[in-house]
């Protein structure tokens, strides 16, 4: 059997994907025998012009991660899209946007300058922010220039698999690239994944009965680390994400966060997770519905903490907004209904 | 006809005997809780004085046997109105627990569970009003899992679970979210451009209306009249019933603005819907201003038993909210 052509990219990301290709260990060996990495950034030497002179369908699998931020992710995706058989959109940030995606909800300059000059670690007294061009004695020196908002893959070209996850499992990805390998493909689109939702693989104890008067941060309380986090007043996302993590951060005694995103017949991530935590309310009143209600501190970032670029509310908002997108191509998404 | 061997006088003790049956012999069947009942909107043969008057002449199979026992909801809006104080849902609960005991089962329609869906979470457990879910250990496809169970008696069919499944294992035949979504789609309303996007001469909106919030019969018939090209009025069992995530599809789509439509404080059919609702839209709104698009687009409406015309008044009211959203260049161009 020839060797297959595997590819790695990425995009808007933190390397935590990358990490979790690596954290294949000895499966890294097997994966060898099989596949040629022919383009792999974070791990390689190759250069842009390496793919650019491949021929189109010359890589057979491409795992791209991150997110959709500069015109030089746009361009590469669409490089990649154009070299590769099969592209899968590879952990969180590719497939709906992740942490990243948040900043979304300020637009690019104000996230540009909280970076460049506002966070406590940054010294920049003449308060430069970076440049697209600048000129230097050498030539001029140019940046890719950030796109209108942060996109997902499927936003910018078609997309044939997802691997969920910030960061995708490891032992999940081993298992979806043996899948691939063995042309053994599910029809859904989506790899990496168990049945059902964290809590069918969570050991904590649910009464099922118990409803809420107000919520708190992990932070605040130290958690029973034996009770249904939902039940002790702590936002989990678990009922309204997919399973696959095996339930790590549960186990480990924080609250899921969300990253695997929503079960398989969930468009929207966010919506199902206020949903389900509004069920919970321990409220006889409007006034007692609103305290409660006020002690969500930052709904967004608690139901969209990764999925915010990929939700309804971000499609609702650039109907009547964002203006000019240097990103903005052909926009392949499928039409999503529920 | 009624002939005297029917009447069991052992039945009538027996449902004296059980809690909440202690008041039926004080009525006086003057048929103001069937005057008063909201169920008889939708099932005209429910009707409370036939029932406690026939359970008061102790004919047990004829009681026991009705499909309309089980009907009510426990709203309780007959309770103040009844000249005798008779907590009417209390005997029906009564009378329900003697027909369970005596092996009937209430005809539906109750929620549904898909078992290959369900991870078990709880979230439903926690929201049913009526405490008609539990978690039991069965065996789904050779597995033991625990896993969610509704029970039939006990279920009024609100919805409220099914909004509030974050996996879509819960469903509800007449109200599931494929049927919602067609209603709020049918005849391609949801594919046009909307007012905010300078595409319509007036706001488009999309109105969820609880069945019970509109309480006057003549303006109930009238609801489904109002629907045009401007406005889509899809009835839901209950504010509760709300999807956020039709909401928000509604407004990825252009709608302009989304009134949910449910009942006063305290006048929830179902106890706790109403808040579930208030709550739902409380947040949604909360991240829509975080967002960068306005709040005042989605909006928790109510109407109480006595008043009037509360629908029309509450569309035109968030229409000109949006209407004052518009940039002044659109409305200039548009007129």
């Amino acid at each position: 059997m020839s060797k297959i052509n595997l590819a790695a990219y990425w995009a808007s990301s933190c390397g935590g994907c990358d990490i979790a290709i690596v954290e294949l260990g000895e499966h890294l060996l097997e994966l060898a025998q099989v596949a040629d990495i022919v383009f792999w950034p974070a791990a390689t030497d190759f250069k842009y012009a390496d793919v650019e002179a491949m021929a189109d369908g010359f890589i057979d699998l491409t795992l791209f991660n991150g997110a959709i931020r500069t015109e030089e992710d746009a361009h590469i995706a669409h490089l990649l899209r154009q070299k590769s058989k099969v592209l899968i959109a590879f952990g969180s940030c590719a497939m709906e946007g992740c942490i990243p995606g948040l900043s979304n909800l300020v637009g690019p300059e104000r996230a540009l300058r909280r970076a460049s000059i506002e966070t406590p670690s940054t010294d920049n007294p003449t308060g430069v922010l970076p440049q697209a061009q600048y000129e230097m004695p050498e030539g001029t020196l140019s940046l890719p220039r950030l796109c209108g908002v942060l996109h997902t893959l499927e936003e910018v070209v078609p997309v044939d698999f997802k691997i969920p996850g910030c960061p995708p499992n490891h032992d999940q990805v081993w298992k979806a690239l043996q899948a691939y390998l063995a042309g053994d493909l599910p029809t859904n689109r989506l790899l990496g994944v168990d049945p059902r939702t964290v809590c069918d693989q969570c050991p904590r104890v649910r009464e099922g009965k118990i409803r809420v008067k107000r919520f708190q941060r992990p932070h605040e309380v130290i958690a029973d680390p034996e009770r249904c986090f939902l039940e002790q007043g702590l936002v989990c996302a678990g009922p309204a994400t997919h399973a696959g993590c095996g339930a790590l951060c549960v186990k480990a005694n924080m609250p899921c966060r969300g990253c695997y995103g929503p079960p398989e017949s969930v468009a929207d991530q966010g919506a199902a997770l206020l949903d389900a935590l509004v069920a919970s309310f321990d409220g006889q009143s409007d006034a007692e519905v609103r305290q409660i209600v006020e002690t969500i501190v930052d709904p967004i970032g608690t139901f969209y903490r990764f999925s915010l670029a990929h939700s309804f509310l971000q499609k609702a908002r650039a109907l009547t907004s964002w203006g000019d997108d240097p990103c903005a191509s052909q926009a392949a998404t499928e039409g999503e209904t529920l | 006809m009624i002939r005297p061997e029917q009447m069991d006088r052992r039945f009538v003790e027996e449902i004296l005997a059980e809690p909440g049956g202690e008041h039926l012999l004080t009525c006086w069947s003057c048929g103001t809780c069937a005057a008063t009942c909201l169920v008889r909107r939708f099932n005209p043969a429910f009707n409370p004085r036939l029932i406690l008057h026939k359970a008061g002449l102790g004919l047990r199979e004829a009681v026991l046997s009705s499909a309309e026992i089980w009907a009510c909801s426990a709203c309780d809006a007959c309770y103040p109105r009844c000249p005798q104080g008779i907590h009417i849902s209390d005997v029906m609960r009564a009378i329900r627990n003697l027909a369970i005991r005596a092996g009937y089962e209430a005809p539906g329609p109750a929620a549904q569970v898909d078992a290959a869906t369900c991870s078990g979470c709880a979230v439903c457990t926690r929201a049913c009003p009526y405490a008609a879910i539990e978690r039991k250990p069965q065996m789904v496809n050779g597995q033991e899992r625990t896993i969610a169970w509704v029970d039939r008696n006990l279920c009024q069919a609100c919805g409220i679970c099914v909004a509030a499944c974050p996996s879509g294992a819960m469903s509800l035949e007449a109200m599931n979210d494929a049927e919602l979504l067609t209603r709020v789609a049918a005849g391609g309303w949801l594919e046009q451009p909307g007012f905010l996007q300078g595409a319509s001469d007036a706001p488009r909106l999309l109105a969820f209306v609880c069945q019970w919030s509109i309480r006057a019969e003549e303006e109930w018939e009238r609801l489904q009249g109002l629907n045009d090209e401007h406005l889509r009025v899809v009835i839901l069992p209950c504010s509760g019933r709300v999807e956020p995530a039709h909401v928000l599809l509604a407004l990825s789509k252009g709608v302009d603005g989304v009134l949910v439509m449910g009942c006063h404080e305290g006048e929830c059919h179902y106890q706790r819907g109403t808040y579930l609702g208030r709550g739902k839209v409380a947040l949604l709104n909360e991240m829509m201003a975080a967002v960068g698009l306005a709040p005042q687009r989605v909006r928790f409406a109510e109407s109480s038993a006595l008043e009037r015309r509360a629908f029309e008044r509450q569309v035109a009211a968030l229409r000109e909210a949006i209407a004052a959203l518009r940039p002044a260049e659109i409305s200039e161009v548009r007129g």
